[in-house]
């Protein structure tokens, strides 16, 4: 995992991706009631591949990346992760969760539990692993996303910022072969969303496979492999993040991209 | 009133096996109703739809019917619970299980959903999550509901004394016939007696109540 | 396979009727025989005289006792005790419209007495000492005696020295439970709280016997195939009538109508017409004027 980077100021494209196919969404379609949320989503996330979706609320960017796991289900197509399909309810899908870490936006930290065992519970329960090797490992991590110091403490005595690196920790503590991130940084206030941000990008150059939702269009310049743009529930367009930021092809991502840049 | 301190031994008997119903079927009940409560928040629809039943069957219909059933129409099915105590049991744990699975219900309700999203996505199972994460959370918000809950069900108890249990109030109708001139504080006695009982029972929800509030 | 829910509609809809019973209105009984007693021979200021002016009387009776007191469709109870009622009725000139049936259970006898909801009690009421403390009592007018039913099938209980190590149902808080417990130490005794809800747990086999007065056991037996009574009565159970206490001018006018009933055969019509319809007529007991 903590294979160095070269290319750190500019960001490889796609062609510098190295693995094969990770993360495979087909033909997939939802429906919340009538409303059409995802339409006919084909996307591939390659091994070591950071992805980055952006587009307006309501587009169906959270709902593509909490489907990934089925924490929402889909109504047709196909999501295979590392070439399985994704199991329905059961111990099967437990153990597929438990190889794709998730990110919330509200951080959703266990708030009866200290960080370190917020950390360790996975690794304990879902994987059999020993206390104390949880422990360390939980520290190693912690130490790594920089709040080792509040270990102790419950998520409520921390900051938002060291609350979603807590849960970034708790997710890395499985182990696992790609990350998904749902907008980690809309719920902070502004000056810890960097703080956030340094983690995911060293995050990124380590070569761990990334999903994010997110408007940070600083940390998609600088740690994103493809910005994938969706609208209506539709991918719209997909390029490299200086292509797709500097020269969008599509009106919708020039509509988008005027509003949020502006200010 | 002389007639309470007379027959204190007669009172204990009744008491203790009050005391011995509501303790063994409020255990059962808290295990069953801790099922039913996982049954209607897990993801399978025949799970849900199973405990909705049960639950709402149960909580609608009275007590003594519930005992009604067991003693004089279960058997006509070939059901023969053995009479007395066990019977009693196996009624009032019945019946107190739906009122505690929807204390608890509540109870899971009021932790944020994020929380069992977040199990789920470390790779926790579903009994996992609500038994490491929900339910933790869960405690202090069922608590005082669930001492209320028992303290209906000590109450309740009483229903036994018409099916073949002599607990308190049957030793207190024993006593009555025994002693037509001092009904009345017979009757006060059987009711000191729930009271010892039920009380420290409220005291106790108060604690906890104040406790939890503290909590937040 | 077969429902026995014989038992159990009779045992509901006994329920049902002790919820919907109310007073006698017009009721199509026979009068009984006796002579209807003159009002102005009671002297003045006497209970007789006041319940005899006002053309009223309220009777507290059972309303779930079979051929003793049990409340028909009509709301209207029916039984020896309703007739030994009518009889003191019409000797004080109130006719049946005259007659408010209210019902008592084994447990608010004296209280409603005492308080003076109901006039006089003729329930089932085995007189005793304890209770002449609360109340007075006039007659007996029938002797009941505590017995044993169980199931025709049963082999080894033939009468009260067979009930060591059996399990007997009676209810919860009643003079044969009291007795049970007190005269049958190896016996286990099964409270429920009416005897009709004895006879499932007897038919399942989870009861030996059911025991209580003869007279309710009759009616069971006579309204059960698979029912009988063993074996002789092993108590005395003296049914009497319960007044207010001390009301010796009352009570000692009940015992004397009593003993004209007795002897014109108003008394025997009575029995003949309800309990006598299952059980043997006895003779009259004597009356008791303590």
């Amino acid at each position: 995992m903590a294979q160095p980077t070269s290319s750190v100021a500019t960001p490889p494209g796609r062609e510098d991706v190295p693995g094969e196919p990770l993360v495979v969404l087909s033909k997939v379609n939802k429906h919340f009631g009538a409303l059409h949320v995802l339409r006919d989503i084909d996307l591939t996330v390659h091994r070591g591949e950071v992805v980055v979706v952006i587009g307006p609320s309501g587009s169906g960017k959270s709902t593509l990346c909490r489907a990934i796991n089925r924490l929402e289900t889909i109504d047709s197509g196909t999501i295979t992760i590392d070439g399985a399909p994704l199991p329905a309810e059961g111990k099967a899908l437990a153990r597929l969760r438990a190889d794709v870490g998730m990110v919330f936006q509200s951080f959703n930290l266990f708030a009866h539990k200290t960080v370190l065992q917020n950390v360790t519970l996975g690794p304990i329960k879902a994987k059999g692993m020993k206390k104390a090797d949880a422990e360390a490992a939980a520290m190693r991590l912690l130490e790594r996303v920089g709040v080792a110091d509040q270990s102790g403490k419950l998520p409520a005595q921390l900051s938002g910022g060291q609350q979603q690196r807590v849960a970034i920790a708790r997710a890395l503590a499985m182990q696992p072969k790609v990350m998904l991130f749902d907008e980690p940084t809309s719920a902070l206030d502004p000056e810890m969303i960097n703080e956030v941000l340094d983690v995911m990008v060293s995050l990124a150059r380590e070569g761990m496979t990334m999903v994010v939702v997110t408007h940070e269009m600083g940390f998609a310049r600088k740690a994103a492999h493809r910005v994938v743009f969706m609208d209506g529930g539709q991918i719209v367009e997909e390029a490299g993040p200086e292509e797709f930021f500097t020269a969008p092809r599509s009106d919708r991502a020039k509509d988008f991209l005027s509003k949020i840049l502006t200010h | 009133m002389n007639v309470i301190f007379d027959n204190i031994p007669a009172y204990l008997t009744g008491f203790l096996m009050t005391l011995k119903l509501s303790l063994v079927s409020g255990i059962l009940a808290l295990i069953c109703g801790l099922f039913l409560a996982a049954f209607r928040v897990s993801p399978l629809t025949p799970l849900r739809a199973l405990a909705t039943t049960y639950v709402e069957l149960l909580r609608n219909t009275p007590l003594t019917i519930v005992f009604f059933f067991l003693v004089f129409v279960a058997p006509q099915f070939g059901i023969l619970a053995p009479l007395g105590f066990w019977t009693a049991v196996i009624a009032l744990s019945a019946y107190t299980a739906a009122f505690v699975c929807e204390a608890v219900r509540s109870g899971i309700n009021s932790v944020q959903f994020g929380q069992a999203e977040a199990a789920r996505a470390i790779g926790l199972t579903f009994g996992q999550s609500l038994s490491l994460v929900i339910l933790p959370q869960a405690v202090r918000t069922v608590i005082p509901p669930l001492i209320n809950v028992f303290i209906a069900l000590a109450k309740n108890t009483s229903v036994a004394a018409g099916f073949a249990t002599v607990e308190l109030m049957a030793s207190g109708r024993r006593l009555a016939t025994a002693n037509p001139a001092d009904t009345v504080w017979v009757l006060v006695g059987v009711a000191l007696f729930y009271l010892a009982i039920t009380i420290p029972a409220g005291i106790l929800a108060g604690v906890v109540e104040r406790k939890v509030a503290f909590a937040r | 396979m077969r429902l026995r829910s014989t038992g159990l509609i009779a045992l509901l809809s006994v329920s049902a009727l002790t919820l919907s019973a109310c007073s006698g209105g017009d009721d199509t009984e026979p009068e009984p025989a006796a002579s209807t007693a003159d009002v102005a021979e009671f002297p003045e200021g006497s209970t007789m005289a006041k319940l005899a002016e006002a053309g009223k009387i309220t009777v507290g009776t059972k309303f779930d006792q079979p051929l003793f007191g049990l409340v028909g469709p009509d709301g209207v109870p029916e039984g020896f005790d309703v007739e030994i009622a009518r009889i003191i009725a019409s000797n004080l000139g109130i006719d049946e419209d005259g007659i408010s049936w209210k019902e008592t259970v084994s447990a608010n006898r004296e209280t409603f007495i005492k308080s003076g909801d109901v006039d006089i009690v003729v329930a089932t009421y085995t007189i005793n000492d304890k209770r002449k403390a609360e109340v007075s009592f006039a007659g007996p007018y029938y002797l009941a005696g505590q017995s044993i039913l169980t199931l025709t099938t049963t082999t080894d209980i033939e009468g009260p020295d067979d009930l060591a190590g059996k399990k007997v149902c009676t209810v919860a808080g009643s003079t044969p439970e009291a007795n049970l417990l007190a005269n049958f130490p190896d016996t286990e005794v099964v409270p429920f709280g009416t005897y009709s809800e004895c006879l499932e747990p007897l038919r399942n086999g989870q009861v030996d016997a059911v025991s209580t007065d003869n007279v309710i056991l009759a009616g069971f037996a006579a309204d059960n195939e698979d029912l009988e009574v063993r074996g002789e009565p092993f108590t005395e159970e003296p049914y009497g009538i319960g007044l207010g206490l001390e009301d010796d001018e009352f009570r000692t006018w009940i015992n004397d109508t009593l003993e004209a009933a007795f002897a014109d055969g108003s008394w025997t019509e009575a029995w003949e017409a309800t309990a006598g319809t299952v059980l043997p007529t006895p003779e009259p007991p004597a009356v008791d004027r303590y």
